[in-house]
């Protein structure tokens, strides 16, 4: 049985968010739990039944690559959000689809 | 005084905005990112945290593609956001159109009686197994319920040709009542060409009709994956196209190729088969989690990474052979790299979001139920009528169609909504597939990272962006397939 990888975050660096979206990518092969411990949030990883040793350790390695990619994605969705609405409500607008046109 | 600005004001700006856009990790240390009308870029580690942290200089080698891509546009700039707009609404113009593909099953009866096959009957029982003309008559109404301006009548079975009766009586209804609609139209018939005849190819001829059939590869494959009485299944399809081929012209027969844990390791084998019949591609498709697929354990005597093996292993082949000047095409590679390469959407229904299934393609069954996709009608043949949306004869076809079934099934999985999807740079590329989610997983979403469909997908999408980045000539080929030249 592989032992549980316990990981702190700084919370003030990364979101909850970005952290449940890269524990969820990994659900085939680790199981995250999310806990709140001051301004760090704690992450105990542990490895789902079948996935030991190499697989579990290249699990957690890939957890912590993609809590920074989630992390980006979350800054672009921010600064781009209003400007894909924008776009979508050009595109769809007089499209002859909406009564009253 | 020069009337020309100094050269200078046409440098472009120090300072930039981003536009929307997701990425994901490619191998060599290198990122793809794409925006929602399905363009992408291949960009380095250290561009892509520059990008997004607004550090990345104009003199960056990336930096033209990032503005003639969409990805990035300078402040004041309008024609950046109006263009992005009209790629979006070329890509889901298809979506007004509504329904396209209209599937009759005429009859469940077939000749043949493969382990992978979702519904046959071998069964002489035509009351119990053939489409009614009742049945028929309320399917041709609904089909012109469809605002498309363009209808496809799919023929299928079992064997479309055991109640060619009822083909004829199809086309020929739904051609006089167009004469009032003035669509479209065009039929085709999924047959595997075993019981063609001389009657059956006039009257393709004169109404024309298409052939959609099956090859498996060749000839001990093909009748070890598709027994009949006589093991001489292949016999009679290259019999038959030929009859087909002399009788409609050359380029109305088709053909579809599923792969069993048989034809893993013969794909060269397959491909050179469809080659030595005249094809001009193929479409190398996995095994679908359905019907006797399951009950026969067909579905699971594989796994994603032997298909995929199969997979890049067949592409690289038909790869070779286009650069030794043979033109042949991989048709799932086409279809996602038109969307990838062009600002269309192919309209596989597969691969769209919302998923395709009964928007794009509607299901009529022998017994008068409807359905989203033939996938659904086959898991009703398993005795799951999850997605049953209700019967020609009891139903209307508001009723039908805005059902619970289907109005759940195309809301809950969007893709820009479900989790990991809406965030994966693939997402423009592929589609929802509720059935097939529900299938594996009895959930309608599923969770993606158990999908052997994500990974399938995933791994197929990063493989063609990673061929083409590596040479300059695949992607001359991939340019060729994704405009149909």
């Amino acid at each position: 049985m592989t032992l549980p990888v316990l990981l702190d975050f700084d919370s003030q660096i990364y979101s909850g968010d970005a952290l449940q979206k890269a524990a969820y990518r990994c659900i085939d092969r680790i199981t995250v739990q999310l806990e709140r411990n001051g301004s760090l949030l704690s992450c105990r990883i542990e490895s789902n039944l079948g996935v030991d040793g190499y697989d579990f350790a290249q699990a957690v390695e890939e957890f912590q690559k993609n809590v920074l990619d989630y992390q980006l994605r979350e800054r672009i969705r921010v600064e781009t959000e209003p400007l894909r609405n924008l776009v979508l409500g050009i595109a769809f607008s007089r499209t002859g689809l909406q009564g009253g046109e | 005084m020069s009337k020309f600005l100094d050269k200078g004001a046409f440098l472009p700006p120090s300072d930039y905005k981003l536009l929307p856009l997701k990425f994901d990790r490619l191998s060599h240390g290198q990122y793809v990112i794409t925006n929602f009308v399905g363009e992408y870029l291949v960009i380095a580690d250290d561009d892509l945290h520059n990008l997004i942290a607004h550090t990345l200089t104009p003199s960056a080698a990336i930096y033209p593609d990032l503005l003639a891509k969409h990805f990035v546009y300078a402040p004041g700039q309008q024609a950046p956001l109006q263009l992005l707009a009209l790629k979006a609404r070329t890509k889901y113009a298809r979506l007004a159109n509504f329904t396209n593909l209209h599937i009759f099953v005429v009859t469940l009866r077939c000749d043949h009686s493969c382990p992978y096959c979702q519904v046959s009957r071998q069964s002489e029982d035509r009351a119990a197994f053939d489409m009614t003309t009742e049945v028929a008559d309320k399917a041709i109404e609904f089909v012109f319920r469809s605002p498309s301006p363009a209808i496809k009548v799919e023929f299928q079975g079992g064997e479309p040709l055991l109640n060619f009766e009822m083909v004829k009586y199809v086309v020929r209804g739904t051609k006089e009542k167009n004469k009032v609609f003035q669509r479209d139209l065009q039929f085709v018939i999924a047959t595997t060409l075993s019981l063609l005849t001389d009657e059956i190819l006039a009257f393709c001829a004169e109404h024309d009709v298409y052939l959609s059939s099956s090859l498996d590869g060749p000839e001990d494959l093909h009748n070890a994956n598709r027994p009949r009485p006589g093991r001489d299944s292949h016999q009679k399809f290259v019999a038959g196209l030929e009859k087909a081929r002399g009788a409609l012209g050359y380029d109305r027969i088709s053909a579809l190729m599923t792969t069993t844990d048989k034809s893993l390791p013969r794909v060269k084998e397959i491909i050179d088969e469809y080659l030595r019949l005249g094809f001009g591609g193929i479409f190398l498709r996995a095994l679908s989690p359905y019907g006797f697929a399951i009950k026969t354990k067909k579905f699971a005597s594989y796994d994603t990474a032997e298909w995929l093996n199969f997979y890049k292993e067949g592409l690289a082949y038909i790869i070779e052979l286009n650069r030794a000047g043979i033109p042949f095409v991989e048709y799932y590679a086409s279809i996602i790299l038109t969307k990838m390469l062009t600002p269309a959407d192919p309209g596989f229904v597969d691969l769209m979001s919302p998923s395709g299934a009964g928007i794009a393609a509607i299901v009529f069954n022998y017994d008068g139920a409807v359905y989203p996709s033939d996938e659904s009608r086959m898991l009703a043949e398993m005795d799951d009528y999850k997605f049953r949306l209700g019967h020609l004869l009891e139903n209307s076809y508001e009723e039908i169609i805005l059902s619970d079934v289907l109005m759940d099934a195309l809301e809950t999985t969007y893709t820009g909504s479900v989790p990991m999807c809406a965030d994966c740079a693939f997402e423009p590329y592929c589609g929802a597939d509720p059935v097939y989610h529900y299938a594996t997983q009895g959930d309608m979403v599923g969770r993606k990272p158990e999908s052997p469909f994500c990974h399938r997908n995933m791994e197929v999408f990063k493989h063609l962006i990673e061929l083409m980045r590596d040479d300059a000539e695949v992607r001359r080929i991939f340019y060729g397939w994704a405009n149909n030249c």
